[in-house]
C-alpha cells in the first residue's frame, strides 16, 4: 500500500461526513451499473449453473415419471407427501439432523483449536500444519478406502486399540458406531482445511493485542477467550456457514463404506438422494427430496446468520 | 524477587511452552498424516501385500523393506498422465477466471452500497446450498442443447462460478476498513482501481482460501465429467484412478500410487503458498 | 428481510419459467433418432472394462473389416449406470455400442435405449447356452447379445484344510459339498488355526446370495407374471439368509471388510473357503499359496445352483451408424472366434458355446494342476446349474433394495423383520413405475 493512500485517510474520513450523504444521492444510478458489472459474470454464472438447474429439479419434483406407462404426469406435492410417509426418509433426515448437529460445532472447534496451536511460535509449525491440511487434496474414493481399513475388524484401528489394552470395536458394523465412524473420517479431511481460513483470520489479530493482554495478566485461555475469538468472528461465521452446508452435502464416504447401514444409522440424506437418482433411477423424487435438503439448509443457515448477527449487537 | 529472576522465569516458561507446543504441534500433524502414510507405504508393495500387515501392528505396518516402484511403473501405461495434465488445465483456468469474477462479485456485495446487495447475496449462498452433483443431470441436459458435451469449456464452466468463494471473499473483505475506499476515492481512485490496488493486495490469504476451493472443486471432479460425455481425450485425474480398478479385482498398490500422484499436486500447491498466510492486513500496516 | 425474500423468490421464479421453456424444448431437438448409416466408418463403443481388455476383439474385427473402426471409452464402472442413463436418455449419438448389465436389459429395453435385435434371434439361440439366450430377451424380443458368462466357485486354501485334518472337497460336481459340511470344515480350519472359515467375495450381492435362496428353495424373490411381486418372506429365504447371517455372528466369516478386499484375504492365507469367480483364478495362481478348486456348495436336501450372467452389448437407437454396429456386434457375440478375442486379455468365460469350449481348456491351464478338471466342472454349471438372476423392469431397484438388507444381515440384524421390511422397500420403490 502506497504511503499517500495511507496519509490521505484521515482527510478522507474527515470529509466523509461533509459530503458522503449527497454524493451518494447523486451517485445512486451509476452504483447499482457499478455493481452490476462486477456481478455480471459470477452471478450469471451462478443463476444459469446452479439456480437454474435447481429450479427445473423443483419443476420436476412435481411431476412424476413412468417409462412403463409412459411420459410424465403432473402430481403437485404428491412426491413430497409419499417421501414425508416413508420411514427410510423419515430416517434419512432425522440422521441428518443429528449428524450436523454434532459433527459442526466438533469440526469448528478442533479447526478454531488447531488454528490456534499452529499460529503459536513453535518448531516446524508449518509443516505440521501443511500436514493436517492434506487430507482435503487426496482422492474421496481413496480416503475412503483407507478409512475403510482402519475401521475393518481386524484392521488399524483395533490395532492401535489393543495397543493401548483397549477393546476391539465393531466400528462401521455397528448402527451405534457407524455415524461416529463417518464423522471421524470427514473431521480428518475437512479439520485443517477449515484450519486454514481461521489461520488467515488469526494471522489479522494484531500481535499488540496479545502483548496488551499479557502485561494485564491475563492467562492463555483468557486471552484466547477475549482476544482472538472475538477477532476472528467473521472467518469463523464463514467457517461455522460454510462447514454446516458442506456436511449437508456429504455423501461419497457413506456410498463406499456403508451404504446408509448398519440399518440405516448412516443414511445421510444426501447419500439418499444420490442413490434414489442415479441407482433407482427415480429422479422426480429424488428432485423433490434436493428441494427439501436446499430448504432445510436455508433454514439452519438462515438461523445461523440471525445468531450470528444478534451477537454482533450484543 | 528481583526483575531478573522474573524475566528469568519468564524465558523459561517461554522455553517450555515453545517445546510443548512444538511437540503437540509434531504429534498431531503425524496423526493427520498416518493414514496418508499407510497408503504411501502400500504403493511401494505389491498390491497382493496390502492387507498383510494390519493386525497387530509391526513395523511393517507402517514401512517395507523392499519398496519397488512396479506400481508407478504400471501407471506409465495408464491414462493417468494425460488426465493428470487434463485436471491441471481444466483446474488452473477454473482458479483463474474464478478468481477474477468471484473477487470481483465479492467486492461489489462487500465494498459498492447499492440498493438490492441483500437479495443478491440471498441467491449468492442458496446457490452453494444447491448440491451440485444433484442438479448435474438436468445441468448435463442443458450443455448437450448448447453442444458444450465433451468440451473444456464444458468441464471448466460449472467451476467458475462458486457461492462459497464468492461468500469467503466478501467474509474478509468486509473487514477491510471503508476508510480506505474513501481514501481511494479521493486519490481519484475508480472503483476498479479500489478494487485492484487495495481490495486484492490485502486479501491474500482469503484469496488463496478462495483458490484452493476452486481448485478442489474441479480436482476432485468425477460425476459431472461422465455426465457430461467426456472422452478418452478430455479424460480427468479422478475418471482415470477410478478406471484403474477393475470389475472384479483391484491392485490397490497401482491404486494408491495413482492416489499419490493426484495428492502431490495440491500438496505442492498448499505447501507453496502456506508463507502468504503470514502476509496479511496486520502486517501491512494496517489495524 | 421480507422485501429480500421476495426479491429471492421472484427470481427463482423467473429461472423457473426460463427452464420450464428449456426443458420444453429439448425433445424437440432430437427430431431424428439413429439411423443406419453407410456400414462403414466409425462405431463408438462404451463399456467399463480396461481399454486394454477390449483391444484384441476391437482389432480382430478390424482385420476382417477395415473400412470400420471401433473407438472404445471407458467409463468407470461405479458410474456406468448413471452416465448411460443421462447419456442415452439425451439420445446422445456419441454411444453406437454400449455393454449391458444383464439384468438392467429389461428396464433399458423398456425406456427406450436398445435397439431391437430380434432379427438375429434364431442364430443367437444355437450359438449361446440358454440362459445366456433368455436374459437378453424381454416382451419376446432380443435387445442385446450376450458376449460374457460367468459362474461361481469353491476355491479352498490348502494348508488349512491340512491343518485340521479336512479332505480336499473333489471337483467333481457329483460329490459336491453342502454349505453344512463347508461350515463344519472351515470352523475346524478354525480351530487349528486359520483366522477364518469361509468368505464370500461379494458378500452383500445378489449375484452371489441369490443360489443360496434357490437352493434353500427360496427362489429367486421376484414373482407374478409382471415380475414385480417380491417373494423373500418364504422359508427358504429365511433359512438362507439365516444361515447366511450365523456365519458372520458365529465368526466363522468376518463382518466388515467388503468390496475388493475379500480376495486378497484369501491370497494372504487367512481364509480356508473362498467362493469367487473364475476371474480370481489368474491373482491366485500368482499369489503364493496353495489352493484348489471345488463346485459351489448347496443345502443339504436342497437343490444345485450357481450364479450366471455377465455382460451382453446392445445398440443405442439413437446410433448413426447402426449397420456398423450391428457387424461389430455379430463379430463379438455370434462368431466364436470373435467373440474368443474378448477374453484375450482378460479372465472371463466368452457366452459363445464354440469359443467357450476353445476358452474353457485355457482357463484350466491358467492354474496349472491346481485346476485340473475346472473345463469339465465349469461346462457343467453353464448346463445344468445356472441359475439366471430374475428378468425385471424393477430389477434394478430390487438388487439395491436387498444389497442394503444383506448388509443389515450380514451385521446382526434379524432376518425375518429384516427381509419383511426389505419386501416392504421394494414394493414401495415398484409403485413407481
Amino acid at each position: 500500500m502506497s504511503p499517500s493512500q495511507t496519509t490521505d485517510r484521515r482527510a478522507a474520513a474527515e470529509g466523509r461526513a461533509a459530503f458522503a450523504r449527497p454524493a451518494r444521492r447523486r451517485r445512486q444510478a451509476p452504483l447499482v451499473a457499478v455493481a452490476a458489472a462486477f456481478l455480471a459474470p459470477a452471478f450469471i454464472s451462478l443463476l444459469v449453473l446452479r439456480i437454474a438447474p435447481a429450479a427445473v429439479a423443483l419443476w420436476e419434483s412435481l411431476y412424476r415419471q413412468s417409462f412403463l406407462r409412459g411420459g410424465t404426469v403432473f402430481v403437485g406435492v404428491e412426491n413430497y407427501a409419499d417421501l414425508f410417509g416413508n420411514a427410510d426418509f423419515n430416517n434419512a433426515l432425522l440422521v441428518t439432523l443429528l449428524f450436523s448437529l454434532v459433527v459442526n460445532p466438533l469440526q469448528i472447534g478442533a479447526a478454531f483449536l488447531l488454528a490456534v496451536l499452529y499460529t503459536r511460535k513453535a518448531a516446524g509449525a508449518k509443516i505440521w500444519r501443511s500436514l493436517v491440511v492434506l487430507p482435503i487434496a487426496v482422492p474421496p474414493a481413496v480416503s475412503a478406502v483407507v478409512w475403510s481399513v482402519i475401521y475393518r475388524p481386524d484392521g488399524l484401528g483395533n490395532s492401535f486399540l489393543s495397543l493401548l489394552g483397549l477393546p476391539a470395536q465393531p466400528f462401521l458394523t455397528s448402527p451405534q458406531q457407524s455415524l461416529a465412524s463417518i464423522m471421524v473420517l470427514l473431521s480428518w479431511i475437512g479439520v485443517g482445511y477449515w484450519m486454514l481460513f481461521l489461520i488467515a483470520g488469526i494471522n489479522d489479530v494484531p500481535t499488540e493485542l496479545y502483548e496488551a493482554a499479557s502485561i494485564d495478566g491475563a492467562s492463555a485461555w483468557r486471552k484466547l477467550w477475549s482476544v482472538t475469538l472475538p477477532l476472528v468472528r467473521r472467518p469463523l461465521a464463514f467457517v461455522l456457514v460454510a462447514d454446516t452446508v458442506s456436511n449437508f452435502l456429504i455423501f461419497a464416504p457413506v456410498q463406499i463404506l456403508t451404504k446408509g447401514g448398519p440399518s440405516g444409522s448412516s443414511n445421510l440424506l444426501m447419500y439418499d438422494i444420490y442413490t434414489r437418482a442415479y441407482t433407482l433411477g427415480d429422479l422426480s423424487k429424488a428432485q423433490a427430496e434436493v428441494i427439501i435438503l436446499v430448504l432445510l439448509t436455508l433454514v439452519i443457515v438462515a438461523v445461523q446468520f440471525r445468531l450470528l448477527r444478534s451477537s454482533d449487537t450484543a | 524477587m528481583s526483575a531478573e529472576t522474573a524475566q528469568a522465569g519468564i524465558t523459561r516458561r517461554r522455553t517450555v511452552a515453545y517445546l510443548g507446543l512444538s511437540v503437540l504441534g509434531a504429534c498431531i500433524g503425524l496423526l493427520f498424516l498416518l493414514p496418508l502414510w499407510w497408503a504411501f507405504v502400500n504403493s511401494l508393495r505389491p498390491g497382493g501385500d496390502t492387507f498383510r500387515y494390519l493386525n497387530p501392528l509391526q513395523w511393517e505396518t507402517f514401512f517395507t523393506a523392499t519398496p519397488t516402484l512396479d506400481n508407478y511403473a504400471t501407471l506409465l501405461h495408464s491414462d493417468l498422465g494425460l488426465a493428470t495434465l487434463n485436471s491441471i488445465i481444466v483446474s488452473g483456468i477454473t482458479v483463474v477466471v474464478g478468481l477474477a469474477i468471484c473477487s470481483m462479485a465479492a467486492f461489489a456485495l462487500a465494498a459498492i452500497p447499492f440498493r438490492g446487495s441483500g437479495a443478491v447475496f440471498i441467491v449468492v449462498v442458496v446457490s452453494f446450498l444447491i448440491p451440485f452433483d444433484a442438479i448435474a443431470i438436468p445441468l448435463a441436459n442443458l450443455f448437450r442443447d448448447w453442444n458444450l458435451q465433451n468440451t473444456y469449456a464444458g468441464l471448466i464452466l460449472p467451476g467458475l462460478g462458486n457461492g462459497m468463494a464468492i461468500f469467503l471473499l466478501r467474509t474478509f473483505f468486509l473487514a477491510i476498513p471503508k476508510d480506505l475506499v474513501e481514501a481511494g476515492r479521493l486519490d481519484g481512485l475508480g472503483w476498479w482501481g479500489i478494487f485492484r490496488r487495495i481490495y486484492l493486495p490485502l486479501s491474500v490469504p482469503s484469496l488463496i482460501g478462495a483458490g484452493l476451493t476452486l481448485f478442489l472443486f474441479q480436482w476432485q471432479s468425477y460425476v459431472w465429467p461422465l455426465l457430461n460425455g467426456t472422452d478418452a481425450q478430455h479424460i480427468l485425474g479422478p475418471i482415470a484412478l477410478s478406471n484403474m480398478q477393475g470389475q472384479f479385482n483391484v491392485d490397490y498398490g497401482v491404486m494408491f500410487a495413482g492416489s499419490m500422484v493426484l495428492t502431490l499436486i495440491p500438496l505442492a500447491i498448499i505447501i507453496a503458498f502456506q508463507r502468504y498466510f503470514i502476509q496479511s492486513v496486520s502486517t501491512t500496516g494496517l489495524k | 428481510m421480507k422485501r429480500k425474500l421476495l426479491a429471492a423468490t421472484s427470481l427463482l421464479a423467473a429461472g423457473t419459467l426460463f427452464l420450464a421453456g428449456c426443458s420444453a424444448s429439448s425433445p424437440n431437438s432430437g427430431t431424428a433418432i439413429g439411423s443406419e448409416g453407410s456400414g462403414t466408418g466409425t462405431v463408438n463403443l462404451l463399456g467399463p472394462e480396461d481399454p486394454a481388455t477390449l483391444a484384441p476383439v476391437i482389432a480382430a474385427f478390424k482385420a476382417k473389416n477395415p473400412d470400420i473402426t471401433v473407438k472404445y471409452s471407458q467409463v468407470p464402472f461405479d458410474q456406468l449406470n448413471p452416465t448411460l442413463e443421462q447419456r442415452l436418455g439425451a439420445k446422445d449419438d456419441t454411444i453406437d455400442v454400449y455393454t449391458v448389465d444383464q439384468p438392467r436389459l429389461s428396464q433399458l429395453a423398456a425406456q427406450g435405449f436398445l435397439e431391437d435385435l430380434s432379427s438375429l434371434k434364431g442364430q443367437t439361440k444355437a450359438a449361446v447356452p440358454d440362459a445366456q439366450y433368455s436374459v437378453n430377451l424381454y416382451q419376446d424380443k432380443l435387445w442385446a447379445l450376450p458376449v460374457w458368462n460367468s459362474t461361481q466357485l469353491l476355491f479352498f486354501n490348502k494348508k488349512a484344510l491340512n491343518a485340521a485334518g479336512v479332505k480336499y472337497p473333489s471337483i467333481d460336481p457329483a460329490q459336491r459339498l453342502t454349505w453344512e459340511q463347508v461350515v463344519k470344515d472351515g470352523k475346524a480350519a478354525q480351530a487349528a488355526g486359520t483366522q477364518y472359515g469361509l468368505l464370500l467375495e461379494q458378500v452383500e450381492s445378489y449375484y452371489q446370495l441369490q443360489p443360496l435362496a434357490e437352493s434353500a428353495g427360496g427362489g429367486s424373490g421376484i414373482t407374478g407374471d409382471k415380475m414385480l411381486t417380491t417373494d423373500i418372506n418364504n422359508p427358504g429365504w429365511e433359512k438362507a439368509m439365516q444361515w447366511y447371517a450365523d456365519t458372520f455372528s458365529s465368526g466363522l466369516s468376518p463382518r466388515g471388510v467388503g468390496g475388493f478386499q475379500t480376495s486378497p484375504i484369501f491370497t494372504s492365507g487367512k481364509v480356508a473357503y473362498f467362493v469367487g469367480g473364475p476371474w480370481d483364478i489368474g491373482n491366485f495362481a500368482k499369489s503364493n499359496i496353495d489352493w484348489g478348486v471345488a463346485p459351489m456348495p448347496y443345502f443339504a436336501g436342497g437343490s444345485q445352483a450357481t450364479p450366471t450372467g455377465s455382460w451382453s452389448w446392445g445398440i443405442n437407437p439413437a446410433s448413426k451408424n447402426k449397420a456398423a454396429a450391428k457387424k461389430f456386434l455379430e463379430f463379438a457375440s455370434l462368431d466364436p472366434a470373435g467373440n474368443l478375442s474378448t477374453t484375450d486379455a482378460t479372465t472371463i468365460i466368452p457366452a459363445n458355446a464354440a469359443a467357450t469350449a476353445q476358452y474353457l481348456p485355457k482357463l484350466e491351464a491358467l492354474g496349472g494342476d491346481k485346476t485340473k478338471g475346472l473345463a469339465g466342472l465349469i461346462a457343467h454349471e453353464n448346463t445344468e446349474t445356472a441359475k439366471p438372476r430374475p428378468v425385471s423392469v424393477g430389477y434394478i431397484q430390487f438388487e439395491e433394495l436387498m444389497g442394503k438388507a444383506f448388509a443389515d444381515i450380514r451385521n446382526g440384524s434379524p432376518v425375518s423383520e429384516r427381509l419383511k421390511q426389505a419386501a416392504q422397500q421394494i414394493n414401495d420403490a415398484w409403485k413407481q413405475l
